[in-house]
């Protein structure tokens, strides 16, 4: 290990001819991996990059993954004329409101159906909030009967006069008024929800299935494009859509996409390099055969100890190609006459390997088991790169013909020896300039860390943000403000829903929020029921009070039988429970807000318009049996996102000191250390002060970036500094770098004109670093070496 | 339904006649009018009730799109309809205001009256079948509704009037309750 690449042992033709065992263990390996690839799911998660390391992270997964709010999607309807918006609103209202795909579909102007009123109106006595002894004693009943002869007067009445003989005291009309309540409602144009400015006519459709659920998202998505391009045919209008289950299907398509056109790039990229470097096509094959290598390994690498793998891995793998080129490169540009690729690949073989080990230890500190996403990117590059250089190592020797070189290695003139002439002043000056930013980093420290999880989305940002449109204009309850009340069973969690409910009367008077949701809303717990129950007066009690109610008021004797009857069956009835309401659209609502899950019920009241969150948390309404929490989701994940990013940046610097100590036992100099080294830390501090300067954030994409420009930055440190080679090989070398960081700068380049946050955070970065790299290597590492001797 | 109109629509050069020409020269006579102003009475006979509900009060119209209906007793109510918003006001649940774009079972109640004192035929045309009887000095138009759902809550609205002046409105309901609001100047 501790050899210096000073000569090498000339190596026997007879021993190289033994090796044709290494190409077979190779393709049956790359088979192997092949195999394992193609039998793992891809699968898009955007909660891959939420952190698991807190208990109410737990929560906070099931609500991203499942939560009523995940299974809404919104609406736009742009263009042509505000009528022609309206008209178009209510026919794609009409065309989804039939479809089993959505749970409920609101563009401001549903009516319920009739056997949807026909529900309510049958469960009106155990529903309805206003059920109260007064509204049955002869003066309640009184008074309740004059309000419903003024509005038979109405000419409106028509609509409404079959409900009275059952509902005198207008329990249905209280039972519409908490369908329709709830979170607050947009504004109304038309008839139906448009946003503030009228631009967009607004609809809300909410799927069955979950915003997860892919698959499920992708048919609720084409039907809603189907019943739009019936609805509005022959018009202007534009539809837009949006919604986590949306986001979720378009980050797929994007993702694939991206990763599909940016690799085939990158791969055309890399054949017209290596042809117009090389001039020779086995360049091509023998280039690509440690990246292939790379690609099979690390996937099924992956495959094999996550058993599936996210789309955002596959879109990253594409970075490896940046860096698999390299061991190729530097084995073709430093190959010479009289020499057997062998002798080649072994004299480089110490400077190749610390290279190796260098990166491999930087992506060690990316595997942690609370993320997932990061831990999967972290064993792709492991490895994928281990298997890249020992494709290069011994594959491509065993495979080329051992004399095989390419028609022009290393011949580059003499300007190369005017750049590789060491000048120690402007290492100084570059050093100077490197403590001087860094200086500048602390001092102004500007914003550096971005802790929103969306930018860590693969959703591009112009999604998010009319994501962000739609719901402000709906109003719609954000993927974000809600308490969460979990307990043993259904009715538990009611009963603390009701209490938590109370209490929320009383700070939406105070104005702490807007509105809220529920399940106790919709569904009163039991112990409501009976208590409603226990209120309402025995059948003779009842037909007294009437009686003497309707004396002199004109309604024709025995009309309110039906309302007697109805009372009398409601006081034995049994309560109704969330199973009872199973196929209604008032059982969809419940069961959106109150799930059953493994650890007993959740109920989940939505929130909107927060606007004292602290008066929230303060005093939430505890019970023995269950819990009451608030929930602000994007503070949590950005809290976790920040906690996780500590953690990571202390295990990035666990394996900085790793990286030195391989390095050190390689060269095992301090001077070759800091030759390899000084000049990468000099580029990473010109990197970040130079996206600071871009005005980027930083997000964990960027520090996974910056350990990939650490593991390239190191392979020049030490490919400049190795000591004791003549002027013809120091040219050999500067050619292989200068044809690995023209290759990396490529490809990252590419990466960085990509719309998804995450590929142009890594693109930039790296590209960014891959020329600092090579610059600071070329100026300071031959004088640390020499200065220092 | 759209089977329907097209058979009406077969069907209804044949009844190009007299009538026809008779509701054309009144709906000119009401299109000229500018303002209405007058004073209702309405008597509602309904199958719960055992005596017919009265109420009275004041109608203003103004061309082309403007009326409003203003009970005063028994007790105050009030209904304006101003192009496609209709404002309701009732003591006990104060100022409503609907669009009636979005509330297709409003609207043909409101076009009933308006457009009939605006003269305008196409809109009736657009919710009801008309059926024209009597004489431009004398005459009465029976309102049928188109929509089923409408339908389902309305049998027809006549209207009675002499030349450019609506006399009386009659609802008469699917259930068989009717009422009858008689028009007279103020």
């Amino acid at each position: 290990m501790n050899s210096l690449p000073s000569g090498g042992v000339p190596a026997s033709e007879k021993k190289n001819r033994h090796r044709g065992w290494i190409p077979l263990v190779w393709l049956l390996a790359a088979l192997g991996c092949g195999w394992i690839v193609a039998t793992t799911p891809v699968t898009a998660d955007l909660t891959v990059f939420v952190p698991r390391a807190d208990p109410v992270a737990d929560l906070l997964l099931e609500q991203l993954r499942s939560g009523p709010t995940t299974r809404l999607i919104l609406v736009g309807l742009a263009g042509d004329s505000e009528a022609a918006r309206a008209t178009a609103s209510r026919r794609l209202a009409e065309n989804l409101r039939d479809n089993k795909l959505f749970a409920r579909v609101a563009n401001g102007a549903d009516a319920l159906p009739e056997t949807e009123l026909q529900a309510l109106f049958a469960h009106r006595y155990r529903l309805s909030p206003t059920v109260a002894p007064e509204r049955f004693t002869a003066e309640g009943l009184r008074a309740a009967l004059e309000q419903r002869l003024r509005e038979l007067q109405s000419p409106l009445a028509v609509l409404q006069k079959r409900w009275l003989p059952g509902d005198p005291t207008g329990e249905l009309l209280t039972l519409l008024r908490v369908w329709r309540g709830g979170v607050g409602e947009p504004a109304k144009r038309l008839g139906v929800w448009f946003s503030p400015d009228g631009a967009r006519a607004l609809l809300l459709a909410e799927t069955r299935a979950s915003g997860y659920d892919l698959a499920g998202q992708r048919e609720a998505v084409a039907a809603i494009r189907a019943g739009f391009a019936a609805a509005g045919v022959g018009t202007g209008v534009t539809v837009t859509m949006s919604g986590p289950g949306v986001l979720a299907t378009l980050a797929e398509d994007q993702i694939s996409a991206e990763a599909e056109l940016r690799s085939t790039l990158a791969m055309a990229a890399m054949v017209l390099i290596l042809i117009g470097v090389y001039r020779s096509p086995r360049t091509v094959w023998a280039g690509a055969l440690p990246m292939l290598a790379a690609l099979l390994a690390g996937a099924a690498a992956v495959d094999l100890l996550f058993g599936k793998m996210y789309m955002i891995t596959l879109a990253f793998s594409v970075t490896l190609l940046g860096e698999t080129l390299d061991y190729p490169t530097y084995l073709f540009s430093h190959r010479r006459a009289g020499e057997t690729v062998e002798e080649t690949q072994r004299q480089l073989w110490p400077t190749l390997r610390l290279c190796a080990a260098t990166t491999l230890l930087g992506c060690l500190a990316m595997i942690t088991p609370d993320f997932p996403g990061l831990s999967q990117l972290g064993v792709f590059t492991i490895a994928g790169i281990a298997a890249a250089v020992a494709t290069a190592r011994w594959l491509l020797p065993a495979l080329l013909p051992p004399d095989w070189a390419p028609p022009r290695p290393g011949e580059v003139g003499a300007w190369a020896d005017w750049l590789l002439e060491p000048r120690p002043k402007l290492a100084l000056a570059f050093g100077a300039l490197g403590l001087l930013l860094l200086a500048a980093l602390i001092i102004r420290a500007p914003p550096l860390w971005e802790d929103n999880i969306a930018a860590l989305s693969p959703v591009p940002r112009q999604l998010l943000q009319l994501d962000q449109e739609l719901r402000a204009a709906l109003g719609a309850p954000e993927v974000g403000r809600l308490i969460v009340i979990t307990a043993p069973d259904a009715e538990t969690a009611l009963r603390h829903g009701e209490r938590v409910a109370a209490w929320l009367d009383a700070r939406q008077a105070e104005g702490a929020l807007d509105g809220y949701d529920g399940p106790m809303r919709y569904l009163p717990s039991q112990q409501t029921q009976w208590q409603r129950q226990a209120q309402l007066p025995a059948p003779e009690t009842l037909a007294a009070h009437l009686a003497t109610a309707t004396m002199e008021l004109p309604f024709k004797p025995g009309l309110f039988q039906p309302f007697l009857d109805a009372v009398a069956a409601a006081r034995t009835a049994p309560p109704l429970r969330p199973e009872d309401l199973r196929g209604t659209l008032l059982g969809a609502r419940v069961d959106a807000l109150l799930l059953a899950g493994a650890r007993g019920w959740t109920a989940l009241l939505p929130l909107s318009g927060v606007r004292d969150a602290r008066a929230l948390i303060a005093d939430l309404p505890q019970t023995a049996d269950s819990q009451a929490y608030y929930l602000d989701l994007r503070a949590e994940t950005s809290r976790l996102v920040a906690d996780f990013r500590d953690t990571a940046l202390l295990r990035f610097g666990w394996g900085a000191a790793l990286i030195v100590a391989v390095v050190w036992i390689g060269l095992r100099s301090w001077r070759g250390v800091a030759a390899a080294l000084l000049p990468v830390l000099l580029a990473l501090v010109v990197v970040v002060a130079a996206l600071l300067a871009l005005g980027e954030r930083l997000s964990l994409f960027h520090l996974v970036s910056l350990l990939l420009v650490l593991g390239i930055g190191v392979d020049y440190g030490l490919f400049f500094s190795r000591p004791g080679t003549d002027p013809a090989a120091r040219r050999r070398t500067l050619h292989a770098l200068l044809v690995c960081c023209g290759s990396a700068l490529t490809v990252f380049a590419l990466l960085s004109t990509s719309a998804l946050p995450a590929l142009h955070a890594i693109g930039l970065t790296v590209s960014l670093g891959v020329v600092a790299s090579f610059a600071a290597a070329l100026a300071l590492a031959r004088p640390l070496l020499t200065r220092m001797s | 339904m759209k089977r329907w109109a097209w058979l009406w629509l077969l069907w209804w050069p044949l009844g190009l006649s007299a009538a026809d020409e008779a509701l054309d020269q009144v709906m000119r006579a009401l299109a000229a009018v500018p303002t209405v102003k007058a004073v209702f009475r309405e008597e509602k006979t309904l199958a719960i009730l055992q005596e017919p509900l009265v109420s009275s009060g004041v109608l203003t119209y103004r061309a082309p799109a403007y009326l409003r209906k203003q009970t005063l007793r028994p007790q105050p109510e009030e209904y304006e309809a101003d192009e496609h918003w209709l404002t309701v006001e009732t003591p006990t649940d104060g100022r409503r205001q609907f669009d009636l774009n979005g509330y297709p079972q409003l609207r043909p109640f409101v076009e009933a009256i308006r457009a009939t004192q605006a003269g305008d035929r196409a809109t009736l045309e657009r919710h009801y079948r008309l059926d024209f009887q009597g004489t431009p000095a004398e005459w009465s138009l029976r309102l049928t509704p188109r929509e089923p759902g409408f339908a389902r809550y309305l049998t027809a609205i006549v209207i009675r009037g002499r030349a450019a002046w609506i006399d009386s409105v009659e609802t008469l309901e699917a259930d068989g309750d009717r009422s009858l609001m008689t028009v007279s100047p103020r």
